[in-house]
């Protein structure tokens, strides 16, 4: 889309392009991001994580659930680094074909890799994967939707 | 095929419906496909096959499969 590539955003840098947040914000850099094209950087799982003592006390590794999310947001910063874009809330439309082939244990490094198959009027569509240790480790499908822009085309009734 | 068959197959690919579906009752939010999501679709499928690119408020407009007809007109695609 001719905008200008991003390079080395560190967590604050990232919050200024989505609104997620602690407890619920799970990216720790984003090494690459083409704005309307990808997005690929990590995520660090430390025991210290909130979601560890509880899943499972004597078994700790990352739920399903957030691990979606973590390979959502990696996907968020392929339209969210869109100019007009940046710092726009956004909803989910749909998650597809969720696979998650390992499982992460503390002290892990997830590496993200998304893509944006379309985005077009607040409507992305694309595909975002993890990698431990060079191995994929889970992958989805997603839609997700920014409801300013989108809300704008749609008929009254 | 003429554009009204390319316009109603749009509908149907796009909705998931049968071609006996394709009649006045037909509008945005009468069935299932037809949501939110379902209509960005639909009207991303009508710009491909047709070439054109739709205004924001022909977009919005957009809110029956008659009222397509009209719209359409607007950049001379007679059905």
């Amino acid at each position: 889309m001719g905008n200008a590539i991003l390079k080395d955003l560190d967590a604050y840098e990232i919050q200024q392009y989505q609104q997620n947040r602690y407890p619920c914000f799970f990216l720790d850099y984003v090494e690459e991001a083409i704005p309307g094209e990808r997005a690929k950087g990590y995520k660090n799982f430390t025991f210290n994580e909130w979601y560890f003592p509880s899943h499972f006390a004597d078994e700790p590794n990352v739920p399903g659930f957030i691990q979606i999310e973590t390979l959502t947001q990696m996907f968020l910063m392929t339209f969210l680094t869109i100019p007009e874009n940046k710092g726009k809330k956004t909803g989910f439309v749909s998650v597809n074909n969720a696979r998650f082939y390992k499982k992460i244990i503390p002290g892990k490094k997830l590496e993200i890799e998304a893509n944006l198959k379309s985005y077009n009027r607040g409507l992305a569509k694309g595909t975002s994967i993890g990698y431990i240790d060079g191995e994929k480790a889970c992958s989805i499908e997603l839609t997700v939707v920014i409801p300013d822009v989108f809300n704008k085309f749609l008929p009254s009734k | 095929m003429t554009n009204l068959e390319k316009y109603k197959k749009v509908f149907m690919d796009s909705l998931s419906i049968s071609e006996n579906e394709l009649t006045e009752k037909l509008v945005y939010n009468s069935i299932e496909t037809w949501d939110s999501v379902g209509h960005m679709g639909l009207i991303a499928a009508l710009e491909e096959v047709f070439e054109i690119e739709l205004d924001t408020d022909d977009i919005i407009d957009f809110s029956s499969y008659k009222k397509g007809f009209g719209i359409l007109g607007k950049y001379n695609i007679e059905l």
